[in-house]
């Protein structure tokens, strides 16, 4: 890949992480240009601004240039996620029914683990004081039992402002019935007070449950006046710089919107960045020419789990970001703390753990050289030589052998009594493990044979896990892209706009419902529809999925089924209980299904950088550029092994393991019996994942 | 080659250990997503485990803490009945706790049998409360039982599976005692999945590591647990120290119930002697000898770090005498549905308080314990439901580092329990909810303070039976610890709505009309001075409307400035040093 080839017009993914960030830029015909420059946390315009910059000159323009001649900036930014880590947000003031002010803080009691019963919660987002009830309250049916009380909303305000508060939160039971009283209380707010921020929950997340709808509004309200301005200034920036066209925001949905969308819903920006991995997974998928596909996106800290199956990714109502309940439609992403930084340990009992503690970017591995001396799972892959010693992460870092290998020899070869190359390999083999079992759990969580998919293994760190946890899910083949390590602004140049809408609908599933769902989901496509007008779509470039929450009685938690064969109760009924029989293994004959709420999918298509696929080559068995020792598996061991540059492999081209490609911006390992083939789009397929072996 | 004689490597170790977390982490999973009643998918009231071959649990996921050391029994007493016959394929079902390893009735524990060809290599099992098993009240419990027999269907060890086949018959039995067919079909078939999963990724583990040196390192995870915790006890000085707990009430009337215990640690073993608690009681708050030992083992397991393993080999160094015929271990025909919340809190309470004395930095205060109950009935559709009014939940004790949890729930859950949201009981049940608020000045001061509990009103618009277990009311409950203060003791009151008050009683049955429920739940003890509290946190508190500034003043030490907005810092140091001078 030259990068002189790269013409107009361009389509620029942007993604801001903890120490990178990274941008892809995508030409005609499917070139690809990948730079990274390191993220600037006290203002982050400016990384984006160099990324930017950084990747024009190795084009040979300068940034107006390239700007000028984009047609789609797409960014994600872990901003949103960033302030709610931090506590960085807006002081916010919290509206609720008179008499439980509290739901907020009571979380429904809910430890995640509740063995760990000395660790505190996060302190709610808004602490008591800020917390006021209002004389109100509607009922179950959605009728008003008492009239919402101007006075007591007054009152409310009064406190606020004498407060600092600088956003207000509404949140009141039953008002994802009727958003009658929040609407009410909104108008009176913005009379007396007209520049405070203000959200009402019926519209971020109209669903049953006050503290789910609670948290997710005061989430939205907590960031929205960090995030808003943010996105404000950047996108100014650039269009000064000549960007013509609107500045796109990744979504925790996986798809994009506009700056004026975002900013009403900044809630929806906590996963921007890694959601945008779905952009990438089904650009890939036309590539492996699989539609069932698992990725593993590893970086330094953490591990990315994304499914998708039938080219649909695996989408949830619900996310946790650290303790805050946020629920919106999200791409559903299990995270698991397991990275290069990932440091392993050897506790009282003899036994090695791998995490859950990091490194993180500073001090990182003790190969880092930055003070480190825990060793971490970077140190062991360099001390394995699947790493090689010197520059690193394009030229950022030195990597340091001998500094590593004394970090693994003094806090785990020596307690546990293993050479230094026993001991780098158990890291190794439990961090593996880790990545195998968070595959194995999402997969069950769904229902799906893992064994049916491919793995696609992504991020800086991921390529060199690949093949042994392909080999221990069983999967197929593992798919290793050539930007593996910049996996997700790669995506974000392949993302449409999405707009998700919902609406409760908590019924019974009989015969009279039919033309009633059929005028709410009307009415809530409408608003879609118009949400993605304002942003440019004409009505033949939207894309409608209807989605509706079924559930038996007492269940805690409703299936989604896509309503494509209408909303005529059978079909709704087969296709609840085929999903049923998927997830839980039965289905119950004819048991009374009732319904939760309704889902509206709009996204507005943009034109998907299409791979630039190479005729199929003659099959070729290129030479290595080097060997070196490599520790490669358990039934292996360390032997001499090929190293390849990967710039140098072209479709059409084999390796046979054990081997190890060293890419701009990763490395992947091969292990024996394996072999590597380059695709026509000139990615890296690994083939067969599975084979036989002890454990 | 015998078993112990294989080489142990450490990564393998670790790796097998992880393994069979994620599996008995599996297990919990198919349970939480299969299971068709709200006390498996909400509550959580259940329990995966993987056992050895020899019925010593190696890994268990999921599920409440009460249930964690039990489980050894079941499969012990299982193979105690069908040790010579077990065959591949059987799947075995159990309840009783006196005959049959149980610990309490609505408890069921499935178990099942993994071979290996043809070679008996362990089990995996779940423990799950059923939503009904009949007897003399909806919903499991009875709080009028005098005798087991008031409280559901006795399940002695069963083969409910023989080598692949269901036994029809045994299974109609069950369903045809309950009240709830339905659900406990839907639950036990969940019961079934997971437990079959289970066994089918401990038999692949195996399979592929030779059976003899899987075997092996099961029995080397088991070591390590108890290396572990003879490690952590080894830090504690030796010596005998004393914890009691209990109640005021046997369920029918005011008495004392004591838990006694003398914990003696003995370099690094421990030996906790309940010689001395109450003999055994009228109601159903007895224990039988798998909640008492669990008990026991959630008082040790909280109290050490959280990252010890939770195997069995964990209480190896662990001794536990418990006489007969007490409140800790009853004959028979006792009843004690109620066990694993009263009086397993108050083993858990009694041990604690003789840790803390060992090593009072890790003292733990105690949580509030209930007072509510639940109503059942008919809605206006005419369909039966039972309710629990889980919004009253009571406050969490404190520890050193964090304040107690707000209305988290029951101790021995430990926050396991998702607590319902008003909306979805609305939509549910025939209820109006007025009110689920914090109360004030309840939380036990202390440096690090305990929980709030709350206040929670709610309308009961149909006919119900309302079955009241108030443990919480009277004599405070969430006891401070080191220094720290109690939490508020709770009320609960009632009113038939338009004919007036209806004084529950401590524990029983009350037949209502519409009704509203009011709870005040008890709050959570205190750890440490409360004077050596930061000023800036009761502030904090005083702002919130946790802690009013009386308070702050008399139990805090606090002065606040006029406005009563900011600490007077110079009259707080003066009246907290005249304190301790005095």
């Amino acid at each position: 890949m030259t990068t002189d080839a790269i013409q107009p017009p361009f389509r620029i993914g942007v993604d801001i992480g903890g120490t990178f960030t990274d941008i892809v830029v995508a030409g005609a015909a499917g070139r690809l240009l990948a730079h990274k420059a390191p993220s600037t946390p006290e203002d982050r315009t400016i990384g984006v601004l160099n990324a930017i910059a950084g990747a024009a000159q190795a084009m040979g323009r300068d940034t107006r240039d390239l700007l000028r001649e984009t047609e789609l900036l797409v960014h994600g930014s872990t901003v949103a996620t960033n302030t709610l880590l931090e506590g960085k947000g807006a002081r916010v003031g919290l509206l609720t029914t008179e008499g439980f002010r509290d739901s907020l803080e009571i979380r429904r009691g809910l430890r995640r683990d509740v063995w760990d019963h000395r660790s505190p919660f996060p302190p709610p987002l808004v602490p008591r004081r800020l917390r006021l009830g209002v004389t109100e309250r509607i009922d179950a049916a959605g009728a008003v039992v008492t009239p919402l009380s101007r006075d007591s909303v007054l009152r409310a305000v009064e406190v606020f402002r004498a407060e600092g508060v600088e956003a207000i939160a509404i949140c009141f039971l039953n008002s994802f019935r009727t958003p009658a009283h929040e609407h009410a209380c909104r108008a009176i707010i913005q009379e007396v007070w007209p520049e405070v921020w203000v959200s009402c929950s019926g519209d971020i997340a109209p669903i049953m449950g006050e503290y789910e709808r609670s948290a997710t509004v005061v989430v939205n309200a907590y960031v929205g006046p960090r995030v808003a301005p943010y996105l404000r200034s950047l996108e100014e920036r650039l269009s000064g710089l000549g960007l013509r066209h609107p500045l796109l925001i990744v979504q925790s949905n996986g798809g994009a919107a506009n700056v004026a969308e975002v900013a009403h819903h900044p809630v929806q920006m906590v996963l921007s960045g890694p959601a945008a991995g779905v952009g990438a997974i089904r650009y890939f998928g036309r590539d492996t020419g699989s539609s069932d596909l698992v990725s593993i996106e590893v970086g330094g800290t953490s591990c990315d789990v994304t499914l998708m199956r039938d080219g649909v990714v695996q989408m949830t109502d619900q996310l946790d970001v650290e303790g805050h309940c946020i629920a919106i439609p999200s791409v559903e992403i299990h995270t698991i703390g397991a990275g290069g930084g990932t440091i392993g340990h050897v506790d009282a009992g003899g036994m090695l753990h791998a995490g859950p503690r990091g490194a993180g970017a500073r001090p990182g591995p003790a190969a880092y050289g930055f003070g480190g001396i825990q060793p971490t799972v970077t140190d062991a892959q360099l001390v394995l030589g699947r790493l090689a010693p010197g520059p690193y992460a394009g030229g950022a870092i030195m990597l340091d052998r001998d500094k590593a290998a004394e970090a693994i020899e003094r806090h785990l070869a020596q307690p546990l009594g293993l050479t230094l190359e026993q001991a780098a390999a158990g890291l190794i083999r439990l961090v593996d493990q880790n990545i195998q079992h968070a595959v194995e759990r999402v997969s069950i969580e769904r229902g799906y044979d893992i064994r049916d998919f491919t793995l696609i293994a992504a991020g800086g760190a991921g390529p060199l896990h690949g093949a042994a946890v392909g080999r221990a899910l069983g999967c197929a083949a593992v798919y290793v892209p050539r930007l593996a390590g910049v996996f997700c602004a790669f995506g974000m140049c392949n993302t449409d706009v999405r707009i998700d809408r919902i609406r409760s609908w908590y019924q019974r599933l009989d015969d009279r419902q039919p033309d009633r769902l059929e005028a709410a989901f009307r009415e809530v496509e409408q608003q879609a529809r118009a949400a993605l007008a304002r942003q440019g779509f004409a009505e033949d470039a939207i894309l409608l999925e209807r989605g509706l929450a079924l559930r038996y009685p007492g269940q805690q938690w409703p299936v989604t089924i896509t309503c494509d064969d209408g909303l005529g109760v059978e079909q709704l009924r087969r296709s609840f209980e085929a999903a049923h029989q998927r997830l839980y293994g039965h289905f119950q004959q004819d048991g009374e299904i009732e319904a939760l709420g309704l889902k509206v999918g709009a996204r507005g298509h943009l034109p998907m950088a299409a791979p630039a696929l190479a005729e199929p080559g003659p099959l070729r068995w290129p030479e290595p550029g080097g060997r070196r020792p490599v520790w490669i598996d358990d039934a292996t061991g360390t032997v001499l092994t090929p190293i390849h540059d990967g710039r140098r492999l072209v479709p059409g081209d084999a390796v046979a393991g054990p081997a190890v490609i060293d890419e701009a911006t990763t490395t992947l390992l091969v292990e024996s019996g394996q072999r590597l083939r380059v695709t026509a789009a000139g990615n890296y397929l690994i083939e067969p994942a599975k084979k036989d072996g002890a454990v | 080659m015998t078993a112990t004689a294989t080489a142990i490597d450490p990564v393998r170790l670790a790796v097998v250990q992880k393994q069979v977390d994620h599996i008995s982490q599996q297990m919990g999973l198919i349970m939480t997503r299969t299971a068709r009643s709200p006390i498996f998918s909400q509550s959580h009231d259940f329990t995966c485990f993987v056992a050895s071959a020899g019925g010593d649990i190696i890994a268990q996921a999921d599920g409440i803490p009460i249930h964690s050391g039990g489980g050894g029994f079941a499969v012990r007493a299982t193979l105690q009945a069908f040790g010579d016959e077990m065959a591949e394929g059987d799947v075995y079902l159990l309840s009783d706790p006196y005959t049959a390893g149980g610990n309490h009735l609505p408890d069921w524990t499935m178990i099942r049998p993994v071979f290996v060809s043809g070679r008996l290599c362990g089990f995996t099992c779940n423990r799950a409360h059923q939503s009904d098993i009949g007897g003399g009240a909806a919903g499991t419990y009875n709080p009028e039982a005098t005798e087991i027999f008031h409280e559901g269907i006795r399940l002695p060890v069963l083969r409910l599976v023989e080598a692949g086949k269901l036994r029809r018959d045994l299974f109609t039995l069950l369903l045809l005692n309950s009240r709830c067919p339905d659900l406990m079909e839907g639950d036990l078939s969940a019961m079934f999945g997971s437990t079959r999963i289970g066994a089918e990724r401990v038999a692949a583990m195996l399979a592929e590591m030779r059976i003899d040196q899987g075997l092996a390192y099961f029995d080397a995870l088991l070591r390590y647990g108890e290396a572990r915790m003879r490690a952590e006890i080894a830090k504690l000085p030796n010596g005998t120290y004393l914890g009691e707990d209990g109640s005021d009430t046997d369920c029918f009337q005011k008495i004392d119930v004591p838990v006694r215990v003398a914990l003696e640690i003995r370099d690094d073993a421990l030996v906790f002697d309940f010689t001395g608690s109450s003999p055994q009681i009228r109601g159903f708050k007895n224990s039988s000898l798998a909640n008492t030992y669990s008990a026991v083992y959630v008082a040790v397991a909280t109290f050490f770090d959280h990252s010890l393993p939770r195997n069995e080999g964990l209480f190896r160094p662990v001794t536990i005498i418990a006489p007969e015929g007490t409140v800790v271990n009853a004959r028979p025909p006792a009843p004690m549905t109620m066990n694993t919340v009263y009086p397993a809190t108050d083993i858990i309470y009694a041990c604690w308080k003789a840790l803390a004395q060992a090593a009072p930095e890790r003292g733990c205060a105690g949580w509030g314990k209930a007072c509510y109950g639940l109503s059942s009935g008919r809605d206006t559709d005419g369909r039966f439901f039972v309710m629990y009014h889980w919004h009253g939940a009571s406050g969490g004790g404190a520890v050193k580092g964090r304040d107690g949890f707000q209305s988290v729930g029951h101790m021995i859950s430990l926050g396991g329990l998702t607590l319902p949201n008003v909306e979805g009981y609305e939509q549910s049940y025939p209820v109006h909810i007025h009110r689920q608020e914090l109360r004030c000045d309840t939380a036990g001061a202390g440096e690090f303070r305990g929980g709030a509990g709350v206040d929670y009103i709610c309308d009961v618009l149909v006919l119900t039976e309302h079955a009241v277990r108030s443990e919480g009311v009277g004599r405070p409950s969430g006891y401070g610890i080191g220094g720290g203060l109690d939490g508020a003791s709770g009320l609960l009151d009632v009113d038939e709505i338009g004919k007036g008050s209806c004084p529950p009683p401590q524990y029983g049955i009350q037949r209502l009309g519409p009704s509203r429920i009011r709870v005040q739940s008890s709050a959570g003890g205190g750890w440490g001075d409360p004077f050596r509290r930061d000023p800036d946190a009761v502030l904090a508190d005083v702002l919130d409307g946790i802690v009013s500034s009386e308070m702050a003043l008399n139990a805090y030490g606090v002065v606040l400035t006029s406005d009563g907005c900011t600490v007077d810092h110079a009259q707080t140091s003066r009246r907290r040093l005249s304190a301790a001078g005095s």
